[in-house]
């Protein structure tokens, strides 16, 4: 008998269908994945199952029991934990605080033992050799890979019979994302079921037994992970084969500089980077996570304290802020990191979010011309294939793939012909990330200079025209040509560490 | 295959803050309520410059009596402000109940005991309502007790319309008793401050922390929104009720339009100490600060005899530095992460 029978399983919002009919089944011992593109329902379903949502129709099961949580904590109880993309770790509280919330061990005056909540943090880390993260820190310190490990340990200290993992190795470094491939299967081994999410096809097939495909909030198609192809898996996801993930690489590059950056240092995590961006190139940024990408990017945005030289087009720029970064032609756009919090304005229109940072380039002595604003807008909607069904409806209700392009929009529309990009794909469907890589050829070939930085290695190999790696905040070697592998980055990124396999 | 133990990755321990600058990052942390405590003291001196007594047991016994209301006021305002909301309405509650006070009482012990225990039940409903309408209609804490507010001092009209009525001998005497040689308000403090200790540690304190930490998430955990609203808003009108209560030992009157003099200050007490409006962080020990803060200020004022005025004008200087420390803390918090 499967441990966990969902049949039929439908939900609506409004008048959009999440689910329609869905099945999942599968057995204790397995990782099973649950792929398909962002808004085929996968979202929805693990939410059913996790107690968050509540589905309208449909029969699902657990250890043949009829099962249907109510809220979070009856799913807890009854042996389902979720590890969420969104995170449900709350930032006041420490790690161990954090892990063992509402399961706490209590005195008798009802106060929470905070001996045993360190004994059961060190126990629970040994027993899954946890890379290391210290109990006492509030979550609120911690980089966002930790944050997405400390979540796992949170799952495991209920001892879960059903372990969700929902895209938790999207911002995880190469050696965690082993790390944590391998305790699903060590989970699998010892009776549980994991369900596994992730838009990495590669993990995927590293780690799950079987593979259940939704598209448009059905299932189409249950396989043995062994006997089926990387390339039947998509065409299933897309309803359509799709041609080709990354787009043949022609190189665009002039011999125009179009960022110079000489000794740049961006508070304590950066220091002495030198960096050439040519008109028409995307220049990879690697290196293990942790490394000062992400305050690279931020000091060249003018975000953190930097220090150093930084030419656009030749000239001096002195930043002082984002809207002296943002500036017209010569100046530069950033896709940042956490698209939900600091690219995008959820609750508000993609029409707002799409024109917000250029107003002024549809705006006479303070008065808006609607007309000139809905030219700007309709024309990225166009250009970028963004599915929303009116510019009125709030970024917050599209797919994560669409509210990337808003982003794309939102960063093109100022003109800016250097970009950066940072991590642009993360959590976005195999779909849209192949559009965006085709847009970032295009761009690339219409002279725009693209610095690119992703998690994801293949990504770095298959887009870039050279790749910058970074280590310990600066940058530890710069590849070109056949160069550019998986290896040669990893071996870069790692080179002093001694760690090089 | 791989194995569990493949790679206890570096970059974890990259990521990590060395422990120099960790020591110094708790610091910055702290530094909301070590501010407010150094602002004490300063206030402290400045007033024990003008008076020779002031650093006496004697002083301690005053001061505790007339921060005493606001504290409580504040305790709850606390409560409510750590979940990550606001509690207006304990102006129309500590109004209501000393009004109930003057008017119920009555001579006989167990009418008095009776109508505390009903004050006290009345502050604790009336706390659970707003609690209620702000989860269950999902209104904004700000105007719902605001509206509760007004409601309440309404009904203190109606029971009461000029300050008056009486209180009972012996509860009066309550109020300026003293016990080895600490007067009642100290005591009071006292328990007051074991109380939090307790507290924050429970499951209930843990919790409604997390939930003005961030609700979602909270909710994610399993964590019933509803149940911690109830919990907090209860509390706070609870604690209202008690200030109310301690009101009238130092008063002997009821007054149906005294509460509103404790609304806002009850915020300004526990921002002074370091309690950020956004929820989630913040203890007693600062509130207990602030609230001696602005009583010295008061007492400044008299002992420089300057006009009255005054006190508001460095009260709001006071609450401006506060704000500044948190935000600081708040910054640099924000820096070392990114």
């Amino acid at each position: 008998m499967p441990l966990l029978q969902a049949s039929a399983v439908s939900k609506r919002f409004g008048g959009i269908t999440a689910l329609s009919r869905a099945e999942f089944h599968a057995e204790a011992g397995e990782v099973h994945a649950l792929l398909g593109e962002n808004g085929a329902g996968k979202s929805t379903f693990i939410q059913i199952l996790s107690g968050a949502l509540r589905a309208d129709e449909g029969d699902i099961r657990l250890r043949g029991e009829p099962y249907r949580a109510a809220n979070p904590s009856a799913a807890q109880a009854a042996g389902v934990a979720a590890v969420f993309q969104e995170l449900s770790l709350v930032p006041d509280l420490t790690v161990e605080q954090n892990i063992w919330f509402r399961h706490e061990r209590l005195t008798p005056l009802g106060t929470v033992r905070a001996r045993a909540l360190r004994d059961q943090t060190r126990a629970l880390f040994q027993r899954f050799r946890f890379p290391p993260i210290r109990p006492d820190q509030e979550v609120r310190r911690l980089a966002l890979a930790d944050r997405q490990i400390v979540e796992v340990a949170k799952a495991l200290s209920r001892d879960p019979s059903v372990l969700i993992l929902d895209e938790a190795t999207s911002s995880l470094a190469p050696q965690e994302t082993e790390w944590l491939l391998g305790l699903a299967r060590q989970l699998a081994e010892s009776g549980k079921l994991v369900i596994y999410i992730s838009h990495r096809i590669p993990e995927v097939r590293q780690v799950a037994d079987r593979i259940t495909v939704f598209r448009n909030g059905a299932t189409v198609a249950v396989h043995d992970t062994a006997g089926v192809s990387d390339d039947e898996i998509i065409a299933e996801m897309l309803g359509r084969r799709m041609d080709r993930l990354y787009p043949p690489r022609v190189a665009t590059a002039t011999e125009r500089i179009a960022l110079k950056v000489r000794n740049l240092a961006v508070g304590d995590r950066v220091a002495g980077v030198d960096l050439d961006l040519r008109e028409g190139e995307v220049l990879g940024i690697g290196g293990l996570q942790g490394h000062g990408q992400r305050e690279l990017f931020q000091g060249l945005f003018g975000i953190g304290r930097a220090k150093g030289t930084i030419e656009l087009w030749g000239q001096p720029m002195t930043m002082r802020g984002p809207r002296q970064a943002l500036t017209g032609r010569d100046g530069l756009a950033l896709v940042p990191e956490d698209r939900r919090g600091q690219g995008l304005l959820l609750s508000k229109t993609v029409r707002e979010n799409l024109t917000l940072a250029v107003i002024p380039r549809f705006a006479n002595f303070g008065w808006l011309n609607a007309r000139r604003e809905r030219a700007l807008y309709e024309e990225m909607i166009a250009f970028l294939r963004i599915k929303a069904k009116t510019p009125e409806q709030p970024a917050g209700t599209l797919s994560g793939g669409n509210q990337q392009k808003v982003i794309f929009g939102k960063m093109l529309l100022t003109e800016a012909r250097v970009l950066l990009l940072f991590d642009p794909t993360r959590g976005v469907d195999v779909g849209t990330k192949g559009e965006i890589f085709q847009l970032m050829r295009d761009l690339a070939a219409k002279g725009y200079a693209i610095l690119f930085y992703s998690s994801d290695l293949p990504e770095l190999v298959h887009v870039a025209d050279r790749v910058a790696v970074m280590r310990n905040g600066t940058i530890a070697a710069v590849l070109e040509g056949a160069a550019i592998s998986e290896d040669g980055i990893l071996r870069a990124a790692m080179f002093q560490s001694g760690q090089v396999h | 295959m791989t194995t569990a133990g493949a790679g206890p990755a570096e970059s974890g321990v990259a990521a990590q803050t060395p422990a120099g600058g960790e020591w110094r990052a708790r610091l910055i942390d702290r530094a909301p309520f070590l501010v407010a405590c150094a602002m004490l003291i300063a206030l402290v001196a400045i007033y024990a410059s003008f008076r020779d007594d002031v650093l006496t047991l004697e002083e301690l016994n005053i001061d505790a009596a007339a921060a005493m209301t606001l504290l409580l006021a504040a305790t709850g305002q606390t409560i409510v402000l750590i979940r990550g909301g606001i509690d207006l309405s304990i102006g129309g509650m500590i109004s209501f109940g000393t009004v109930l006070a003057a008017t119920q009482f009555g001579d006989q012990w167990t009418t008095t005991l009776g109508w505390t225990i009903a004050i006290l039940a009345i502050g604790f409903g009336v706390g659970g309502i707003n609690g209620l309408i702000i989860s269950v209609l999902r209104l904004q804490p700000f105007l719902v007790t605001l509206a509760t507010w007004s409601i309440l001092s309404g009904a203190s009209l109606l029971v009461l319309p000029i300050d008056g009525g009486s209180l009972p001998a012996a509860w009066m005497a309550f109020g300026s008793g003293s016990f080895l040689g600490l007067s009642s308000a100290v005591w009071i403090l006292i328990v007051l401050f074991l109380f939090w200790l307790w507290f924050r540690d429970t499951r209930l304190g843990v919790t409604i922390r997390a939930t003005g930490s961030n609700e979602k998430s909270a909710y994610l955990s399993g964590v019933s929104i509803t149940f911690i609203n109830v919990a907090a808003y209860g509390l706070s009108g609870l604690f209202a009720a008690i200030a109310a209560l301690y009101l009238t030992t130092q008063t002997g009157a009821g007054s149906p339009t005294i509460g509103k003099d404790y609304i806002l200050p009850s915020v300004a007490a526990a921002v002074i100490g370091g309690i950020s409006l956004f929820g989630g962080r913040g203890g007693l020990s600062g509130t207990i600060i602030g609230a001696f803060i602005l009583t010295i200020i008061g007492n400044l004022v008299f002992v420089l005899s300057v006009s009255g005025y005054w006190q508001p004008i460095v009260s709001g200087v006071i609450l401006l530095i506060a704000v500044l420390a948190s935000s600081l803390a708040e910054r640099s918090a924000r820096r070392r992460i990114n």
